[in-house]
């Protein structure tokens, strides 16, 4: 792939690489390699196989499939303390460091060797801390303790930690997500002084600029698949953001029928400083898929959880039907007729210690059993009947909700809020981690659901899912909705839209 | 919990752990009769055997068998409350100095401790709902706050006496055959049975231990249920107290001491899961059954008379039954545990 003069042996290859999760196939055969003394930058939307590949690289998965060659040797059964002693470090977008300790203790439990009764060397582990850190150009002291320092500081500790352990390969995972344009600025020169020793970088970002200011090549990757390397002086933004989405939305999703409705919900200027939710104004109607598409962080699921009751809004009005509401808790929603279908379901969508009907039922409690009698026969029948509309594949209704696939659970969690008879319907990630058939299946219940009247919102990181089934597509970053698309809107306008393109040239 | 899934259902339910526990509980009583009944010189039959034994047993665990009721709800949402033997004091506290300082009768005087108990659960409730405290450390606070406040009133000295003999018959006397304050242990065993089993508030109670985030996004009202539990221990532990107090017909500062411990390890041996979630009122009684006929039982046997060691038998006997109890249903968990992590080759 690459051409001009021969190279030296790259310092990482990666060879039709693979790894499956149950049914899902997160890395489908990519090729990757890194050279000594360049910047990699890895791009591609989220579930594209970023995290799975780093994961791989840093030994923390291992490949179904494919050969991982480091300085020329293919490992088999690399693990996370194989890989640091080949030289590969990962620095994270969120520092793992021992938040009490000292700068120079957390560079010492990491780099010294370990053993129970070795004595410390107070003196010398401070002084090698100080090296480190002026060597990537950190003006700290040793003796700082790291919940004292700013997250880009912290960070300045981590690479001194790969540049300690004689790293050749670090990985940086969206290093500056959390960065000012000065901090992201000096991070930069350090990266570059990496570079210049020698080290290979590779470098994941969603912003392009970035990619653009210091990336030598640029790999981007798609439904897990790599679809294909380039130099960076080669290709443009608009030819990035291509490769990122380029593919036909496929002709699986069922059409929609919407023609108009009343609006059911409406948000004028909601605000919530505590989820970083900004002046956002909105106006669902009843019959309507409104898709909200946005990086991972971009405020979509703090907004569900504005009108969830879960982080109550703090300014700003939030109608349903043109009656004003403020729900405080999630029961105060349930009874609004709002129903929120979590995006973390073996956390907050279903339980998984409890059957399938006990799961059911349990928001409608008030209802299903006004007196505060359970009544178990009408619980199994609500629960069957449920299991059949919505095929879920499952021993019966006494089976638990951990016996379930994902998309079993996700049917079992969509059941739940479908049982409240709701107005509004909130899903977040519908289809996350949900094989093929489930996934579609999933795509024709909300169809119907709209069809029969209820307005839904259907956040969604999937752009395919995004484009194929809303009515109207919001689009959100940085808390606030940014833009607000028809329906028929091509993966081009929306991936421009979540990445800023349009309104934030020049600005950082 | 032990079976297999491919068993018939039949053998499920009988191989589950209330069954075990009650088949323990027979053997056991099994065993002190046989070897802690004997007859004496008058012909007279004496030891375990005897009725009046039995009732013995009975009255001397109806307290801890209330605690341990208390205690059924809480652990099941995943909390604790150390503090209801101190409450326990309390409110005999409370009580005799309402009735007696106070003048009050002896119904008033019981109704006004039964809400002395409810505000003292309520305190529990309000710091561990409102503040988001922890309930050990919570609870904790009280057992120290209840037992101290008892021992202020009293001085540490006073003890109240001369209860009416209508009162007494609570905790002396049978009433249908049994004695009295096993109809009302009985009463709330079935109460809090149904509060457990029957309602949608016991149910809230397993999906809060389970997963306290999971019952939040389902829109049930997690703080309400959690106060209700606390609340209910307290009211519980009120009963206990005049129980307590109508056994021994004085009411004293100490009442109730470490009958919390007893009444924990009798809900866990119940087979409820200190995790939260998993657990039954049965199992609870069940527990508690085993642990009184134990302490009791031992009391009886020729060589533990002889050695003059019932409670520290016992002690040492319920702590090993607690242990093995534990292990037998931790055993599946960490079988799978091991498959899960078997290393990959």
């Amino acid at each position: 792939m690459l051409s001009g003069p021969p190279t030296p042996p790259p310092l990482l290859t990666l060879r039709r690489a693979a790894k499956n999760f149950g049914g899902v196939r997160a890395l489908r055969g990519v090729d990757f390699d890194l050279q000594a003394g360049e910047v990699h930058a890895l791009l591609g939307e989220n579930g594209a196989g970023k995290s799975t590949l780093i994961k791989i690289i840093t030994g923390a998965h291992q490949p179904d499939a494919g050969e991982i060659i480091v300085a020329g040797r293919s490992l088999t059964g690399l693990t996370p303390s194989l890989a640091q002693q080949l030289g590969i470090a990962c620095i994270y977008q969120q520092p793992a460091l021992f938040p009490d300790l000292t700068v120079a203790e957390n560079i010492g439990l990491r780099l010294e060797p370990a053993g129970s009764m070795r004595r410390i060397n107070w003196s010398l582990r401070r002084q090698r801390a100080q090296e480190l850190l002026t060597r990537v150009g950190a003006d700290l002291s040793p003796e700082a303790e790291v919940r004292t320092l700013s997250m880009p500081e912290q960070q300045l500790v981590e690479i001194a930690c790969a540049v300690g352990a004689g790293a050749r390969i670090v990985v940086m995972d969206e290093p500056t997500a959390s960065l000012t344009s000065r901090e992201q600025d000096r991070l930069f020169t350090v990266v570059r002084e990496l570079r210049s020793s020698g080290v290979g970088i590779i470098y994941i970002s969603h912003r392009l600029d970035e990619i653009f200011a210091l990336a030598d090549r640029v790999t981007v990757l798609r439904d897990g698949e790599s679809v294909g390397t380039h130099a960076v002086r080669a290709i443009t933004h608009a030819g990035l953001i291509k490769l990122m989405v380029g593919r036909e939305v496929d002709q699986l999703y069922p059409p929609t029928e919407f023609t108009g409705g009343e609006i059911v919900l409406e948000l004028r200027d909601v605000d919530c400083a505590a989820s970083g939710v900004n002046h956002v104004n909105l106006a669902v109607r009843a019959g309507e898929i409104f898709g909200l598409a946005g990086l991972v962080g971009a405020g979509r699921t703090e907004l569900a959880r504005v009108l969830f009751g879960l982080t109550p809004a703090d300014r700003g009005e939030i109608l349903i039907q043109g009656r004003p509401i403020a729900p405080r808790s999630p029961a105060a929603a349930v009874a609004l007729g709002l129903a929120y279908v979590p995006e973390d379901r073996r956390r907050h969508g279903v339980v998984l210690e409890l059957p399938i009907d006990q799961n059911i039922t349990m928001a409608i409690h008030p209802r299903l059993f006004p007196n505060a009698w359970l009544k178990l026969g009408a619980e199994q029948k609500l629960a069957l009947d449920f299991i059949r509309d919505l095929a879920v594949k499952c021993a019966g209704p006494q089976a638990l909700g951990g016996s379930l696939s994902g998309g079993n659970q996700q049917k079992v969690s969509l059941a739940r809020w479908l049982a409240t008879q709701p107005k509004i319907l909130i899903l977040d990630e519908p289809t996350q981690g949900v094989d093929v058939g489930a996934k579609s299946e999933i795509h024709r219940i909300i169809r119907q659901l709209a069809k029969a009247g209820l307005a839904v919102i259907m956040i969604s990181s999937d752009l395919p899912e995004i484009l194929g089934m809303s009515d109207r597509i919001g689009v959100m970053r940085g808390g606030k909705l940014t833009a607000i698309l028809p329906g028929q809107s091509d993966a081009h306008a929306v991936m421009a839209a979540a990445l800023g393109q349009e309104s934030e040239k020049g600005a950082a | 919990m032990i079976a297999a899934k491919n068993q018939p259902s039949w053998l499920r339910s009988l191989l589950c752990y209330e069954t075990l526990l009650l088949a323990v509980l027979v053997i056991e009583w099994l065993i002190f009769y046989h070897y802690g009944t004997s007859t004496n010189r008058r012909g007279h039959l004496v030891g375990f055997g005897t009725l009046d034994r039995q009732f013995d047993i009975l009255r001397h665990s109806c307290e801890i068998g209330l605690l341990a009721l208390a205690l059924t709800p809480v652990i099941l949402t995943a909390g604790i409350d150390l503090s209801v033997g101190s409450l326990l004091g309390l409110c005999a506290i409370v009580f005799g100095k309402l009735w007696h300082d106070g003048g009050l009768s002896i119904p008033v005087a019981a109704a006004l401790t039964l809400v002395v108990g409810a505000m003292g659960g309520g305190l529990n409730a309000g710091l561990i709902t409102a503040l988001r405290l922890p309930p050990l450390i919570v609870t904790l606070g009280t057992y120290s706050l209840f037992r101290g406040l008892a021992e202020a009133i009293t001085q540490g000295a006073v003890t109240y006496t001369d209860f009416p003999s209508g009162f007494l018959f609570l905790g002396q006397e049978r009433w249908n055959g049994l004695p009295m304050q096993a109809w009302l242990f009985l009463l709330m065993t079935v109460l809090v049975w149904i509060l457990v089993h029957r309602t949608t508030w016991g149910r809230s109670f397993r999906v809060i231990g389970f997963s306290p985030e999971g019952a939040r996004y389902a829109g049930l009202p997690v703080e309400r249920r959690v106060s209700i539990v606390y609340i209910l221990a307290g009211i519980i532990a009120a009963l206990a107290a005049l129980i307590y107090t109508a056994r021994l017909g004085q009411a004293k500062a100490d009442a109730g001491t470490g009958y919390e411990l007893f009444a924990i390890t009798a809900v866990v041996l119940g087979g409820t899961s200190i995790f939260g979630g998993r657990g039954s009122v049965t199992g609870t009684l069940l527990g508690v059954a085993a642990i009184a006929v134990l302490k009791n039982g031992l009391a009886c046997l020729p060589v533990v008379i002889r050695l003059n060691a019932a409670e520290e038998i016992s002690g040492l006997l319920t702590g090993a039954l607690l242990l093995v109890a534990l292990t037998g249903n931790a055993i599946p968990t960490f079988l799978k545990y091991l498959r899960a992590h078997r290393p990959a080759r």
